[in-house]
C-alpha cells in the first residue's frame, strides 16, 4: 500500500509540475526575439532530450547489472527504460522537426544532433522490436542487457563522427565562448522548471512501468511454481 | 586457447574450401548490389561518381556482410554443430574470435572482389587510389564482422531473427559507415593516405570497440539451454 501511496503522490506532483511549466512557458516567459513564438517549443524539447538520454544510460546501467548479478529486478527497470526512452526520444525528434520548419525551411537536415538522435531512436526500436520478439523469458533478457549494453557502446562513437560529418544545431547552453543563448533569467527559470516538470513525469512513468514488468514477473514465477506443484501431485 | 582459436577457424576455412558457398553467395550479392546502384545513380565520371562509387561499395559491404553473418551462424544451427561447439570445453571468448576470424576472412574475400568490380562499373582507374581503399574497406570489414557475429549469435535463437539482425546492425554500424564512406571518397578522388588518418581513427575506434564488446559479452549469447 505504501508504494501505491507514493505513487499516487508523485502523479499529483507531476500534474502540479506540468501546470506550472505550462504557465511559465506561455505566459512568464517573453517571446524570443529572432525566432519569436515558436521558440516556446525549446522549452519542451531540450527537458524529453534529457528523459530521453538519461533512461538509455539507465538501460545500460540495468543491462550491466542483469548480467552481473543475474536478478530479473534489472531487467524489469531496463525493459521500462527503454520504452520510456524510445517515446521521448521520438518527441525530441517531432519537437525538433515543428521547430525547424519555420527557422531552418526544412522538417529535416543532416545535423550532427538530429542524425545522433535519430539513431538513437532506431537503435531503441530495435531493442525494443527483439524484446517483442524474444518474449518474457531469461534469455529475453539476457538478450535486451547485450544489446543495451552495446548500444550504449555505440553512442560516444557516433556522436564523434556524426560531428566530424557535419553540425548546424543551435549551440544553447553548450558553447563554451560567452553567454548559453538564454538571455533573459525567466527563460533559464522556465526552462528549469520544464526540466523539473519532465524528470518527475519520466520517475512517474518509469514506476508505473517498473511495477508492471514487476508483476508480470512475479505472476510468471506463480505460475511457473504452480506447474511444478501439479506434476508433483500427479500420481 | 590459441589452439581451440585455430581449430575453429580451420574448420569454418574448410568447410567453405569444400563447399564455398558463402564466399560465392557473398561476392555475387555484393555484384547485384553494385549493379542495382549503377542503375539507381547512373553515376557520371568526374566527383560525384567517385563519391557514387564509394557510396555503393559501403552498401555492398553491409549487405553481404549480414548475408555472411547469418550464414555463418545459420550452418552451425543446421546439424546441431552449434550445440557440439558449446558442450567442448572451448572458452566462449575464443569461440567468437573463432567466428569473427572466419567471418571477417569471407567478408575480406567479397570485398576484395567488389572493390574490382566497382572499379570495372564505375569507370574508375586501377592505380594507387583503389590501393588506398583497402585500409578504410579492411577496417570496416572487420567493425561489421565483429558487430554481426555478435548480434548473428542473437538474431539465430529469437523467432523472426533474421528481420531483428539488420534492425540492430545497421544503426550500430552507421558511425564505422559514415567514416568508411567519407574515407574510400576522398581516397578515390585522389587523397594522399595521411589526409584520410581522421576516418580510419574512427574506424579504428570502432573495431577495437565493437571487437572488445563482441568478445567480453559473447559467452551471454553463447549459453546452451
Amino acid at each position: 500500500m505504501n508504494g501505491r501511496a507514493i505513487r499516487i503522490g508523485l502523479g499529483v506532483l507531476v500534474l502540479a509540475l506540468m501546470l506550472a511549466a505550462l504557465y511559465m512557458v506561455f505566459v512568464v516567459v517573453p517571446t524570443e526575439a529572432d525566432q519569436g513564438i515558436v521558440q516556446r517549443i525549446f522549452y519542451f524539447h531540450v527537458p524529453c532530450a534529457w528523459v530521453a538520454f538519461a533512461s538509455f544510460a539507465l538501460v545500460a546501467v540495468a543491462g550491466i547489472f542483469y548480467l552481473w548479478l543475474g536478478d530479473q529486478v534489472w531487467d524489469d527497470m531496463g525493459y521500462a527504460a527503454a520504452e520510456v526512452g524510445t517515446i521521448f526520444c521520438g518527441l525530441v525528434l517531432i519537437t525538433g522537426s515543428i521547430w525547424a520548419k519555420p527557422i531552418w525551411g526544412a522538417w529535416w537536415t543532416w545535423d550532427s544532433r538530429l542524425t545522433t538522435t535519430l539513431i538513437l531512436f532506431l537503435l531503441y526500436c530495435g531493442y525494443l522490436m527483439l524484446r517483442s520478439m524474444a518474449g518474457d523469458s531469461e534469455q529475453g533478457a539476457r538478450f535486451g542487457a547485450v544489446v543495451g549494453i552495446v548500444a550504449a557502446i555505440d553512442v560516444p562513437i557516433v556522436i564523434v563522427s556524426v560531428r566530424l560529418w557535419r553540425t548546424i544545431h543551435p549551440a544553447v547552453l553548450v558553447t563554451r565562448q560567452g553567454g548559453h543563448g538564454l538571455e533573459d533569467p525567466r527563460m533559464v527559470a522556465t526552462l528549469l522548471v520544464a526540466l523539473a516538470a519532465f524528470t518527475a513525469l519520466f520517475i512517474w512513468i518509469l514506476c508505473l512501468r517498473f511495477v508492471t514488468l514487476r508483476m508480470r514477473t512475479r505472476l510468471r514465477t506463480l505460475a511457473g511454481s504452480l506447474a511444478m506443484a501439479e506434476l508433483a501431485d500427479q500420481p | 586457447m590459441i589452439a581451440a582459436f585455430t581449430a575453429v577457424v580451420r574448420k569454418d576455412l574448410m568447410l567453405e574450401a569444400r563447399g564455398g558457398q558463402s564466399t560465392t553467395a557473398l561476392v555475387a550479392l555484393s555484384l547485384l548490389v553494385l549493379v542495382v546502384l549503377v542503375f539507381a545513380f547512373d553515376p557520371g565520371g568526374g566527383e560525384q561518381g567517385r563519391a557514387a562509387a564509394a557510396g555503393a561499395l559501403w552498401v555492398a559491404l553491409v549487405f553481404s556482410g549480414m548475408l555472411g553473418a547469418t550464414r555463418a551462424i545459420a550452418a552451425e544451427h543446421e546439424n546441431g554443430c552449434i550445440r557440439a561447439l558449446l558442450l567442448s570445453p572451448l572458452d566462449r571468448a575464443a569461440l567468437y574470435a573463432a567466428k569473427l576470424g572466419a567471418a571477417f576472412i569471407f567478408m575480406a574475400l567479397a570485398e576484395a572482389a567488389a572493390i574490382v568490380l566497382m572499379v570495372l562499373f564505375f569507370n574508375l582507374q586501377f592505380d594507387v587510389r583503389t590501393m588506398r581503399l583497402v585500409p578504410a574497406v579492411m577496417l570496416g570489414a572487420l567493425g561489421f564482422a565483429a558487430l554481426a557475429t555478435l548480434l548473428a549469435g542473437i538474431s539465430s535463437r529469437v523467432r523472426g531473427g533474421d528481420l531483428i539482425l539488420p534492425l540492430l546492425a545497421v544503426p550500430m554500424f552507421v558511425p564505422a559507415l559514415i567514416a568508411g564512406v567519407k574515407a574510400s571518397a576522398m581516397a578515390l578522388g585522389g587523397a594522399p593516405l595521411a589526409e584520410l588518418a581522421t576516418w580510419i581513427k574512427v574506424l579504428v575506434a570502432f573495431d577495437v570497440m565493437f571487437v572488445a564488446a563482441g568478445y567480453l559479452l559473447f559467452e551471454y549469447v553463447a549459453l546452451e539451454e
